[in-house]
C-alpha cells in the first residue's frame, strides 16, 4: 500500500441486490409519497430557521397587536378573541410563502430533476411536497394558537366546532401551499419568491381584517378588503372560533361559504397549471 | 426494432425554446459499451441533449430511442434503464450522506433491508465512509461529487448519463471522477457524457461529437478527429507580445500560421515533422528574435475544434489553446 489512499471506486465488488417486483402505480404512488414526505420532515429539525416563517413572525404580529396596537383598536368583545382568529387565516395564507421557497430551492438545486429521472410516478413528488408543507405550516399554527390560549384567547368550539375549524384550516392551507407550489415552479429563485410573496401577502392580510375591523376603513381599501380573498378565510376561521358574523359584503355575510369557494377556485387553477409545468418544466 | 448494440439513436433530435434553437437535428448513434462524449462550449446545447434522452424535456422533433424505448412513449422504461446525472450535484442539502443514498434506493423501488445493504456497498466503494453521517451542505464539492455518483448508481443503469461530471471540481477530485467513469465501463456500463474539457474528452470517450450552437458539427473517434486536422504543429512561443509581433512578421511570408496572442503563440502545421521543425527554427534565427520555446507536438482537439467549427471553443475550458485567433 502506498500512503496515498486514493478515493477511486471499483476497489470494492458490487453488491447486487435483486430488485422486488413493482408494484402497481397506485400502491408505487403512496411508497413514494410517503418516502419523499418522510425526506421534507427529516429536514425540519435541521433548518430551524426555515420555520421560523411559520412562528416568530406570527408570534410577533400577536404580541404587537396585542400589547402595542391592542389597546387603540376597537373591537366587540375582547381584543384577543378578534385577533386570534385573524392570525390563525393569516398563517394559513402564508402558508403558500414557504411552499413558494421550497419549491423553488428543489427545482433551481437540480433535486427535482433527479427525482424526475428515476422511474417514480411523478404526482408523489408533488404530492409529498404539497403534504411536507402542509405539515409544516400545522406546527407553526400549533404553536401560535397555543401561545394565544396561553395570552387569554378563548375560542368556543363546542359541539363540532373544532372539526368544523380543522377541517376549514386544511382546506385553506391546501389551496394556498398549491399557490406557493405553482408559483415555485414559476419563479426559479428563492429569494425572489419570498421577496413577492410578501409583497403580495402582506398587504393583503392587512386589508383582510386580521388586525383591525374592516367597517372603519376608508372607501378603496375598503372595497379591496370586502373581494379580498383572505377576508374570507379570516372571516370564517372567525366565525366559527367564536361565532361572531363579520358583514359588510356579500362573501363576508357568508364567510364559510364563501372561503371553500375561494380553495376551490384556486385549486382548480392552481393544480393543473402546477402538474402541466411539472410534466414540462425544463431549464 | 433497435439493434441491441445501440443504446442510443437519435434522428433529427431538435428543441426549440421560442425562437432558440437549442439542439438542432441532431443523429446520436451510442454503441453499447462505450463512452460518447457530447464536447462544445457553454450553451453549445449539450445539457438541453442529455435532458431529452433522460425524459426530463421533451424534444420539439426527432425522435430518441434509449436502450430500446422511445423517450416520449415510454419514458418509464427509459427511466427504469437509465441514470442520470446533472450538472449541479441534486442531493438534499439537509439529510445524510446515507441517507441521500438510503432515498435513492428505496425510490429505485428496494425494501429497507436492501436499500440498506446497497448503500452500505456503495459508501465502501465510493469512499464515503468518513462523512456518510455528515449533512451534505456540509461536506465539500469533491465529496458531494463522490455522493452524487453513488446515487447514480443504486442499480447498476444500462446507461449512465454524466452532464459535466466534473465542471467545477479541483484536479484531485477530477481524477476520482474519471477513474470511476473508467472502471464503469470496465462493468459494461454504456456512458454518455457532456463536457467542455477537451482533455476529458480525450482521455474517457471511444467517441466524440462536437457540438456547437446545437449541431453536432464532427464526429469521431478522438484520433479520427487528430487525423482530420492532420499533422503534427510546431509551436514557437515568443517571449512578450512584442516578440511575437515579430514572429508573426518574420514567418507569416513562409508559413501557413495560427496564433494565440494570450500563449505568445504562433503554431505551424509540420507535415514532414523533423524538417518542418529544422524550417522553422532556421527562419526564426535567422529573424534574430528571442524565444521561450519551439517544440514539435502532436494536434489537440483544440486544433481539431478550430479546424472544424472554424472557432475556438469556449474560452473557460481547461486547454492550453483558448483564445486562438487565424492568421489571415
Amino acid at each position: 500500500m502506498t500512503t496515498i489512499t486514493s478515493p477511486a471506486a471499483g476497489a470494492v465488488p458490487r453488491v447486487a441486490e435483486a430488485l422486488p417486483p413493482r408494484p402497481g402505480p397506485f400502491a408505487r404512488y403512496l411508497r413514494e409519497t410517503a418516502l419523499l414526505v418522510g425526506r421534507g420532515l427529516r429536514a425540519i429539525p435541521r433548518v430551524p430557521e426555515r420555520l421560523s416563517d411559520v412562528t416568530i413572525q406570527p408570534v410577533m404580529f400577536t404580541l404587537l397587536f396585542l400589547y402595542v396596537f391592542g389597546s387603540a383598536i376597537h373591537v366587540h368583545g375582547t381584543y384577543q378573541d378578534y385577533l386570534l382568529p385573524g392570525l390563525l387565516g393569516q398563517s394559513v395564507a402564508f402558508g403558500a410563502i414557504g411552499a413558494g421557497v421550497a419549491t423553488s430551492t428543489d427545482f433551481s438545486s437540480g433535486v427535482v430533476d433527479r427525482f424526475r429521472s428515476l422511474p417514480v410516478v411523478r404526482m408523489s413528488v408533488i404530492s409529498a411536497q404539497v403534504i411536507g408543507q402542509i405539515i409544516e405550516q400545522i406546527l407553526g399554527i400549533v404553536i401560535v394558537a397555543a401561545i394565544g390560549l396561553g395570552l387569554g384567547w378563548r375560542p368556543h368550539l363546542g359541539g363540532g366546532r373544532a372539526a368544523e375549524l380543522v377541517a376549514l384550516m386544511l382546506l385553506g392551507l391546501l389551496a394556498f401551499t398549491w399557490v406557493g407550489v405553482l408559483a415555485g415552479m414559476l419563479i426559479r429563485s428563492s429569494d425572489a419568491v419570498q421577496g413577492i410573496g410578501f409583497a403580495v401577502m402582506l398587504p393583503l392580510s392587512f386589508l383582510a381584517g386580521t388586525f383591525v375591523p374592516i367597517a372603519g376603513m376608508k372607501l378603496v381599501p375598503r372595497a379591496i378588503a370586502e373581494w379580498d380573498p383572505l377576508s374570507a378565510l379570516v372571516a370564517a376561521v372567525r366565525q366559527v372560533c367564536q361565532g361572531t358574523p363579520s358583514g359588510g359584503s356579500l362573501q363576508l355575510d357568508h364567510p364559510v361559504a364563501a372561503m371553500i369557494a375561494w380553495c376551490a377556485l384556486i385549486l382548480a387553477v392552481c393544480v393543473p397549471l402546477a402538474l402541466r409545468r411539472f410534466r414540462t418544466a425544463s431549464v | 426494432m433497435t439493434p441491441p448494440e445501440l443504446t442510443v439513436i437519435t434522428d433529427g433530435l431538435t428543441k426549440r425554446f421560442g425562437d432558440l434553437v437549442a439542439v438542432d437535428h441532431i443523429d446520436l448513434r451510442v454503441e453499447a459499451g462505450t463512452v460518447t462524449s457530447l464536447l462544445g462550449p457553454n450553451g453549445a446545447g449539450k445539457t438541453t441533449m442529455v435532458r431529452m434522452l433522460a425524459t426530463l424535456s421533451a424534444p420539439t422533433s426527432g425522435t430518441a430511442i434509449v436502450c430500446g424505448h422511445d423517450v416520449v412513449r415510454e419514458a418509464d422504461a427509459v427511466r427504469s434503464a437509465i441514470s442520470m446525472t446533472g450538472q449541479f450535484a441534486a442531493l438534499e442539502d439537509n439529510l445524510t450522506a446515507r441517507e441521500n443514498l438510503l432515498l435513492m434506493a428505496r425510490l429505485r423501488g428496494y425494501g429497507r433491508g436492501a436499500a440498506g445493504r446497497l448503500v452500505e456497498s456503495l459508501i465502501d466503494r465510493f469512499d464515503i465512509g468518513e462523512f456518510r453521517d455528515k449533512l451534505i451542505k456540509a461536506v465539500s464539492g469533491g465529496q458531494r461529487r463522490r455522493v452524487d455518483l453513488a446515487a447514480s448508481l443504486v442499480v447498476q443503469p444500462q446507461l449512465l448519463v454524466l452532464d459535466e461530471p466534473t465542471s467545477g471540481l479541483d484536479p484531485r477530485s477530477r481524477q476520482v471522477v474519471w477513474s470511476t467513469v473508467r472502471d464503469l465501463v470496465d462493468e459494461g456500463v454504456t456512458l454518455l457524457l457532456t463536457t467542455q474539457y477537451l482533455e476529458e474528452a480525450d482521455a474517457l470517450a471511444d467517441d466524440i461529437v462536437l457540438i456547437d450552437h446545437g449541431r453536432a458539427v464532427a464526429a469521431g473517434t478522438p484520433s479520427d478527429l487528430k487525423a482530420r486536422i492532420g499533422d503534427q504543429r510546431v509551436d514557437v512561443v515568443a517571449v512578450d507580445s512584442r516578440g511575437l509581433d515579430g514572429l508573426v512578421g518574420a514567418l507569416s511570408g513562409r508559413f501557413d500560421l495560427t496564433i494565440a496572442r494570450e500563449r505568445r503563440r504562433v503554431s505551424v502545421p509540420a507535415p514532414d515533422e523533423l524538417d518542418d521543425l529544422a524550417s522553422v527554427a532556421a527562419a526564426v534565427r535567422a529573424s534574430g528574435i528571442p524565444i521561450d520555446e519551439i517544440a514539435l507536438r502532436r494536434p489537440t482537439l483544440d486544433d481539431a475544434f478550430l479546424a472544424l467549427t472554424g472557432q475556438p471553443p469556449a474560452t473557460d475550458t481547461l486547454s492550453d489553446d483558448s483564445l486562438v485567433e487565424v492568421a489571415s
